[in-house]
Parts: structure tokens; C-alpha cells; sequence
């Protein structure tokens, strides 16, 4: 077997002194992995995500990568001992994903791609949002990629919700990642554009062998697409396996849900 | 039994009793307004006396000197020079050249014309520079920017300091230092609307999409990347509106601060009425109202333009 792109071990978190958000979760993930992340509203999704990236502090517990992300010689190391420089470089190999897109409302197409190539280019023309031909080229190819060359240098907001969400894979891909995390990419999406997103993620994910972390509430979404579910339940890890393998225990497990409930609103398996 | 029969069962509150509290607050608000008036020595009659005074100056204010706009022997063109010579960048020797640059500096603005003018270049200088100056400080008195939580109190507390001190007591700082002028008043603008516009600007930088901050973040960049991908663009619209509408009332100030002898059209309209000129100081007093009409005017359409 290889060696995983993300081992995480014994990962914790508590927000200021309240109750921990995420206990002792330990998780590996294989280079070009497809992974739901299920759970309901609060169960540590997001947390654990944004963990990954350390857009959130850690409380305890390691994300090992291979050093050779970092083009560096050596095993796994830390991410959460990466100083300010190691986290950019590591933080340029993981793409983002978010329910709200994020995009930069008042730039262009093209420029929300460009930024996720800043990590590659730290100096003072691209600051000043200068880029190399090179550089605008790839981000070309990138909105090609998701279907939306044609919208280039239209402002990120005068196109619709749908394609927001192909600018910022294309964004993400700009970075070159090892791994896409997607926050309930498609929480803001119909179900028609749902599953528009959804495969784009995967094909993306497969053809570059890119790691990809989907959280996701919809249950149907992430039997259809993933490769893997995880299932999260007030910070723990409570299901990790095919979606198969998800019967109505594992789904109960996951959404605490009792008996009477699950007959008053079947979800579906 | 149907809704309306219970009515009758209700227990209602007690309605409140506002009465007395309502007088007190009256009274309290009439001995404010007493101590006010009294602390000020109101004296309707000396109102009333002046009466006749106000109508004779106002009689010799009238007709306002137009002549000190429309009439060329108000310039005091100096008669060795043409009028190409002296308005463009033509090669002048020695005493020729010494004359056109004693009418720019000393003849020039002390015309109507060319004290409103310097009154524009004094707002425009001043809200210019102190823009520039705001722009990077702002980034560091807001919370969501500034580097550490030491520096976003230290330099808002500094600038908020800063801020309390009235522009008036500046100007006069300034005079004294460096001297009566133009650029005096300049530099007293400066000072005034920086102070202003760091706390507006940080405010909106404090008001910007932190998903948008994150998403940029998240890519790898750096602070500075952070800021001009995630931050400039959402905060812009504003930045203009602030620096459009400080311009606005920057040529009023400007003006207020030629009354203490910092140039422009305020320094012109003081010595007019020093020197009993009324109908010219009446003239000043017109184009002045001109004057803020336009920029009034014209900056709520750009305001408009930049959202
Ligand atoms: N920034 C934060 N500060 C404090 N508590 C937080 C913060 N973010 C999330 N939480 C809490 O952590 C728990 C898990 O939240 P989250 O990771 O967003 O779950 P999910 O994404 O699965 O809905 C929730 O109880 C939430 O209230
Ligand atoms: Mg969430």
C-alpha cells in the first residue's frame, strides 16, 4: 500500500474552553481517494476540514503529509508544527471548496483563478495582481477545464451560482493540489447543479489523482459519488467505509437518530 | 365558546403610568435650555438693535463687486509682460522672469479668482495626501488586518486621539510654526481628514466577507496577497466614497481655516471685512456659495459613479 497523502492521528479540537468539537479522530487518506463526510448540522464537518488547512487551530493530536509536498527530502512530517512559511507552502497544495463559493465578488473571472496560484508567486507583482503569461495560461486552461472560458473577464458576480462554484474548483486547481477539501460544496446548489458539481469534483479529483474531502448532508449525494463515507457524530468518527456499507445501523449511528424517528422520516438507503 | 367571548376573562396589565416622568423630563430639559441661555448672555434686545446696523451693512454690501471677477484691472496684470508671457511656459530672462513669478506667488491669489482656486488646490492637496497617508495605517486599526491585537489598540487608540483634536486648534498649531499660508492650510487638512478617514476606512475593511479573507488565505498567500486580493476589492467603493465625500467637506474647511490666515478664499473674505469692503467681501461671499453648490453637487454624482 502507498503512503497516504493525509494521516491524521488522534485529532482533537475544542473552540476556547467549551466542549471538545472533534475527539481523537485518527483518519489516513490515499492519494486520489474520493471521501464523503456525513453528519448532521454540528457534529465537527467543518472543523475537521478546516483542521486539515489550519484555517482552524488544532487543539491536539498530528496531520502527517509526506514530506515531499513540501519538496523536501524526509518521512511524514507535522502540520500543525509548520511555521508561517511551510503552512503557505502546505496550504498551496490543498485546494478549498466552500458552500458560499467565497469568490472575490468585484474581480474577474480570470483573477479569482490567478489567486490561487499566490502561493507559487509571493512576490510584489502579483500583490499588485500582475501575473506571467505563463501563469494566465494555466488559469485559461484551468476555467476551460470547468466549462467557463467564456466568462474570463466577466466580474466573478455577474455569473450565476453554479458556475461560481466551477470558478472556484478552477481556482483550486490553479493550485496544483494534492488534496481538494469541499466544504458542503453544494448546500447552496439545486439538485440538478448538485450533481453537475459533484462530478466535476470527481473527475477533476481522478484525472490529476487529486485527494478529495466532501462534506456533505445529503445522504443520496454521497452514496452516489464517493469512494468512501465517514461518518462524524458529536466530534467522533462513528462510520468509515464503502457506501455500501451504509445500512440503516451505520445511518442511525451517524444521525443519532432513534427508531420512531427514521419511521417518521425514512431516510433513504 | 368563540375567541372574542374570552375577552372578558383577560386580566390586562396595568397600562403604564408615563404621566410624571414624563413631566419631570420636561422640566429637567427646561432648566437645560435656561442654563444654556442664560450661560450665553441671550439678549433679544441687543438683537433687535443691531437691526438698523445689519440693514446698512447689508445696503452697503449691495451691489456685491462683480467687478473683482469679470474686471481685468482686478488681476493687476503687470503691464511689462503679455498675456501669453505670463500664462504659459514660455522662456523668461532675468527681471521679465522675476515679475511673472512675483505676480503667481503674491498677486495671483490674492484675486478673487485665484483664491477660490487655491482653495480647491487646498482640499484636493489635503484629502489626497491624507488618503494616501490612511490607506496603509487603516489596514493596521482594524481588527481583522492588523498583524496583532497590541497594534490594532495601539494605533487606534493613538488615532482616535489624534481625532479629538478639533482642525482649528491645528491650523493654529501649524501657523505658528511654520508660518501663515497655503500650505499651512494644507498641512492641517491632511492632518484632520487622515485621523477621519483611518477610522472610516478601518471600518470598512472590518466590514468585509471573512469567507472571501479565507478563501484567499487558504490558497497560500501571504498577508499582503490577503489584502489585495481579498480586501481591496470589497473595500474600495468605500474607500472612494469617504475620500469624494471628505473632498466635499474639505473645501469648507479649507475655507474656515483662510479665516485664521491659512490662504484661499477664507483669508480674502476676513481681510474684506476687516477693511470695511463689504461689496467685495459680499462678491467673496457669493462665489463661495457657487463654489460649494458645485462640489456639493458634483461629488454626490461621482459618490453615486464609485458604488
Ligand atoms: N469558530 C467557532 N467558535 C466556537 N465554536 C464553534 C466555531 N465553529 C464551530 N463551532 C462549534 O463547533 C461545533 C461543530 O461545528 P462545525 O464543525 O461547523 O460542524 P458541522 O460543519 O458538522 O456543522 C458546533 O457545535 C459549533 O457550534
Ligand atoms: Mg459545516
Amino acid at each position: 500500500m502507498s503512503e497516504p497523502v493525509l494521516s491524521v492521528r488522534h485529532l482533537s479540537k475544542r473552540y476556547g474552553d467549551g466542549a471538545p468539537v472533534l475527539r481523537d479522530v485518527s483518519l489516513d487518506f490515499e492519494a486520489g481517494e474520493f471521501t464523503a463526510i456525513l453528519g448532521l448540522s454540528g457534529a465537527g464537518k467543518s472543523t475537521f476540514l478546516r483542521c486539515l488547512n489550519r484555517l482552524v487551530e488544532p487543539s491536539g493530536g498530528e496531520i502527517l503529509v509526506p514530506s515531499a509536498i513540501l519538496d523536501r527530502e524526509g518521512g511524514q512530517i507535522d502540520v500543525g508544527k509548520f511555521g508561517a512559511r511551510d503552512l503557505r507552502r502546505w496550504r498551496r497544495k490543498v485546494g478549498m471548496i466552500f458552500q458560499q463559493f467565497n469568490l472575490v465578488k468585484r474581480l474577474t473571472v480570470l483573477e479569482n483563478v490567478l489567486s490561487g496560484s499566490l502561493g507559487y508567486t509571493p512576490g510584489l507583482p502579483s500583490t499588485l495582481r500582475f501575473f506571467s503569461s505563463a501563469d494566465k495560461r494555466r488559469a485559461l486552461l484551468a476555467l476551460d477545464r470547468v466549462g467557463l472560458l467564456p466568462f474570463a473577464y466577466q466580474r466573478a458576480d455577474s455569473v450565476s451560482g453554479g458556475q461560481q462554484q466551477r470558478v472556484a474548483i478552477a481556482r483550486a486547481l490553479m493550485q496544483r493540489p494534492a488534496v481538494i477539501l469541499a466544504d458542503e460544496p453544494v448546500a447552496s446548489l439545486d439538485p440538478k447543479l448538485s450533481l453537475a458539481i459533484l462530478d466535476l469534483l470527481r473527475k477533476v479529483g481522478q484525472e490529476d489523482g487529486i485527494t478529495v474531502l466532501v462534506s456533505l448532508h445529503v445522504l443520496d449525494l454521497a452514496k452516489r459519488f464517493s469512494g468512501r463515507c465517514i461518518g462524524f457524530a458529536g466530534g467522533e468518527v462513528v462510520f468509515d467505509d464503502a457506501p455500501e456499507r451504509l445500512d440503516e445501523t451505520a445511518i442511525r449511528r451517524v444521525y443519532q437518530a432513534r427508531t420512531e424517528e427514521l419511521k417518521a422520516y425514512p431516510i433513504p438507503t | 365558546m368563540s375567541t372574542l367571548d374570552r375577552t372578558a376573562e383577560l386580566v390586562l396589565p396595568p397600562p403604564p403610568r408615563r404621566a410624571a416622568k414624563v413631566w419631570a423630563l420636561v422640566a429637567l430639559l427646561g432648566l437645560i435650555l435656561a442654563w444654556a441661555f442664560v450661560g450665553t448672555g441671550f439678549d433679544p434686545v441687543a438683537l433687535v438693535q443691531g437691526v438698523p446696523k445689519m440693514i446698512d451693512m447689508a445696503s452697503r454690501s449691495w451691489p456685491a463687486s462683480y467687478s473683482l471677477v469679470v474686471d481685468p484691472s482686478a488681476y493687476e496684470f503687470p503691464h511689462r509682460l503679455t498675456l501669453e508671457q505670463l500664462l504659459l511656459p514660455v522662456p523668461l530672462h532675468g527681471d521679465l522672469a522675476y515679475v511673472k513669478t512675483a505676480w503667481w506667488q503674491n498677486t495671483w491669489p490674492n484675486t478673487l479668482l485665484g483664491g477660490t482656486l487655491q482653495t480647491i488646490q487646498m482640499a484636493v492637496a489635503g484629502t489626497v495626501l491624507a488618503a494616501i497617508i490612511a490607506f496603509p495605517i487603516s489596514f493596521l486599526a482594524a481588527r481583522n488586518t492588523s498583524p496583532d491585537r497590541s497594534v490594532y489598540m495601539a494605533v487606534k487608540s493613538v488615532n482616535n486621539f489624534l481625532r479629538s483634536i478639533p482642525d482649528f486648534a491645528i491650523g493654529l498649531v501649524l501657523i505658528s510654526a511654520i508660518g501663515l499660508g497655503a500650505f499651512t492650510g494644507v498641512m492641517a487638512l491632511t492632518f484632520g481628514t487622515a485621523t477621519v478617514l483611518i477610522k472610516l476606512f478601518a471600518e470598512a475593511i472590518e466590514g468585509v466577507d471573512p469567507g472571501v479573507v479565507e478563501a484567499v488565505q487558504a490558497t497560500g498567500a501571504n498577508r499582503l496577497q490577503v489584502y489585495s486580493f481579498a480586501v481591496v476589492p470589497q473595500i474600495m467603493p468605500s474607500f472612494l466614497s469617504f475620500v469624494i465625500y471628505r473632498f466635499e467637506s474639505n473645501i469648507r474647511a479649507a475655507t474656515v481655516l483662510g479665516l485664521i490666515g491659512a490662504g484661499g478664499i477664507g483669508e480674502l473674505m476676513t481681510s474684506y471685512f476687516r477693511m470695511f469692503q463689504y461689496q467685495e467681501a459680499a462678491m467673496t461671499v457669493l462665489v463661495l456659495i457657487v463654489l460649494v453648490m458645485i462640489v456639493d453637487f458634483t461629488s454626490a454624482r461621482l459618490r453615486k459613479l464609485v458604488i
